[in-house]
């Protein structure tokens, strides 16, 4: 086979495999060669799963060749990032030198539900060391060596999913699986110029992924546009007696909607406030384009510390999710120097000060959806900037170096946004948009974002180094 | 004692705190850092303070009780 099936959308390759023209064992073969090719020059992959990747592939073509078709991801290979555990001998390594040989007996849900659907897991994929969360400040904070941006080789691709980001962006996998805590997923598939999209809390089981931070941890599927995730988020999503946190809501992906419907996004005021020129000028003129697709109108929420909520509760959390690996010493063995101290910080969290910011994120998350609920979407800009230069400072809001009410907001209330390209800024490097619903509304938010990417074709392009 | 010299004096409590538990691992470079991180601590502690709320406000939390099932 070819490389022409590269960036080529879900459907496209879905309607593919169920005609029978493309083979998912020549597709597997196809991304894997390429996974153990271009993988390393991303710093992308921690393991590629050939041979579980061939036995799915395998399973999968006998399958549809029995008439036994599963569904749009049936044959299709992915990448999972490394925080989810595999059965069979694979690693799972948080990106962490520590845990680098560690392995699980089981696998997590999110696979599991893969599998059942006929998705081809081919590689377990880069990030940052725990998922960023013990202070990282700098690019290089995996033992994979930091994630390097597809579009310019001296960029950084994001945090924490930052091999979910780079593989699908330079074609090594059509899609992949990241979590989010405040950024993960959003950030690398703005960084990268990709479709991202963070799930509401409790749409995704969460059995089987490094614990982070119990109330903030979500999982998504990072791809090269929006029909894509509502694709893998159909098959990911649902209720599961593993993670209680998970509802019960069935997911069921609405890629049709009515023609010609017309949206009502909202902005919040000053929401461009310490962005990048580049970047405003790309909102300004998604604002344009989204003007022929509906209404925009300027929002307001209420003066709340948002991101010291959101930010005081992911500290403690991560602290006692981590508890017997600082007090142990054991983030000594880190990679970024700052990750082997920063944690130690945390001591200093009041229990009382925690339990305030969760008082407080009831109202922020009240507020959030009385804000949202005359609109389809707060829209906004993806990220603050372009992707940072791998030598320098990643500034966040989590630390407090970055402004991020919408990621504040959206995090702390658990709200679902999905990211798309929306141009390019400084160094060649991708520009997003971010449309964020309501609680529950992922078909909503995904048929805004395709109604922006049917007019727009920022999507359509790829990083002429992969 | 002003806002700044409160804060000051916060940090340096909190520090003493740290420095306790984990001082022997840490070196003056490494304490400087943990200093910065706490005083991101305290601001945000500060601003949560500052907001009131309602004594019914409770924290956006689940907890139901436990009774296994036979």
């Amino acid at each position: 086979m070819t490389e022409d099936v590269v960036f080529t959308p879900l459907r496209q390759l879905a309607d593919g495999i169920r005609a029978r023209r493309l083979s998912p064992v020549a597709l597997a073969e196809t991304f894997l060669d390429r996974l153990e090719r271009l993988g390393p020059r991303y710093n992308a992959v921690v393991t590629v799963t050939r041979a579980r990747a061939l036995e799915q592939a395998r399973r999968a073509e006998a399958e549809i060749a029995a008439g036994r078709y599963r569904g749009p991801l049936h044959g299709i290979p992915y990448g999972a990032k490394d925080l989810l555990a595999t059965s069979g001998g694979i690693p799972t390594t948080w990106g962490a030198a520590p845990f680098k040989d560690r392995c699980f007996d089981f696998d997590a849900t999110a696979v599991l539900k893969l599998e059942d659907a006929g998705a081809v897991l081919c590689a377990k994929l880069a990030m940052v060391e725990l998922a960023g969360g013990m202070g990282y400040r700098q690019p290089n904070a995996a033992f994979t060596g930091p994630g390097v941006n597809p579009w310019n080789r001296e960029a950084w691709s994001g945090g924490s999913s930052s091999g979910s980001g780079s593989a699908v962006a330079a074609g090594l996998v059509p899609f992949a699986i990241g979590s989010e805590t405040w950024g993960s997923i959003l950030s690398p598939a703005g960084n990268c110029g990709l479709a991202g999209l963070r799930p509401t809390y409790g749409r995704v089981s969460r059995h089987g992924a490094m614990a982070l931070c119990w109330t903030l941890d979500k999982l998504g599927p990072l791809a090269l546009t929006a029909d894509d995730c509502g694709l893998v988020l159909e098959a990911i999503a649902g209720r599961d007696p593993a993670d209680p946190t998970t509802v019960d809501r069935p997911f069921r992906y609405d890629a049709g909607g009515p023609a010609g419907r017309r949206f009502r996004f909202g902005v919040l005021r000053g929401v461009t406030d310490g962005c990048e020129d580049a970047v405003r000028e790309s909102f300004a003129r998604s604002l344009d384009v989204l003007r022929g697709l509906g209404t925009v109108e300027e929002v307001a929420l209420p003066d709340l510390p948002y991101d010291d909520i959101t930010r005081t509760i992911l500290f403690a959390e991560a602290a006692s999710a981590f508890e017997d690996f600082i007090e142990s010493g054991g983030i000594a063995g880190l990679t970024a120097p700052e990750d082997r101290y920063t944690a130690y910080a945390r001591d200093a969290i009041l229990a009382k000060d925690y339990l305030k910011a969760l008082r407080l994120r009831g109202v922020m998350a009240r507020e959030a959806d009385r804000v949202l609920a005359p609109l389809d979407a707060l829209v906004a800009p993806g990220r603050s900037t372009v992707a940072p230069r791998l030598g320098g400072e990643v500034r966040s809001a989590i630390r407090g170096t970055a402004r991020d009410v919408m990621g504040a907001v959206g995090n702390g209330a658990g709200l679902p946004a999905v990211a798309v390209p929306n141009g390019f800024g400084e160094r060649g490097l991708p520009t997003s948009l971010q449309f964020m619903g309501r609680a529950w509304e992922e078909n909503t938010i995904l048929a805004a974002a395709r109604a922006y990417q049917s007019v727009t074709d920022w999507h359509r392009r790829h990083p002429a180094d992969a | 004692m002003s806002p700044a010299e409160a804060v000051r004096a916060e940090v340096d409590t909190l520090l003493a705190l740290v420095r306790e538990r984990y001082g022997g691992r840490l070196d003056a470079e490494q304490l400087a850092g943990v200093r910065t991180a706490i005083e991101g601590i305290v601001q945000a502690a500060r601003a949560l303070r500052a907001v009131r709320l309602a004594n019914a406000d409770e924290p956006a939390q689940p907890f139901a009780a436990y009774r296994a099932e036979p």
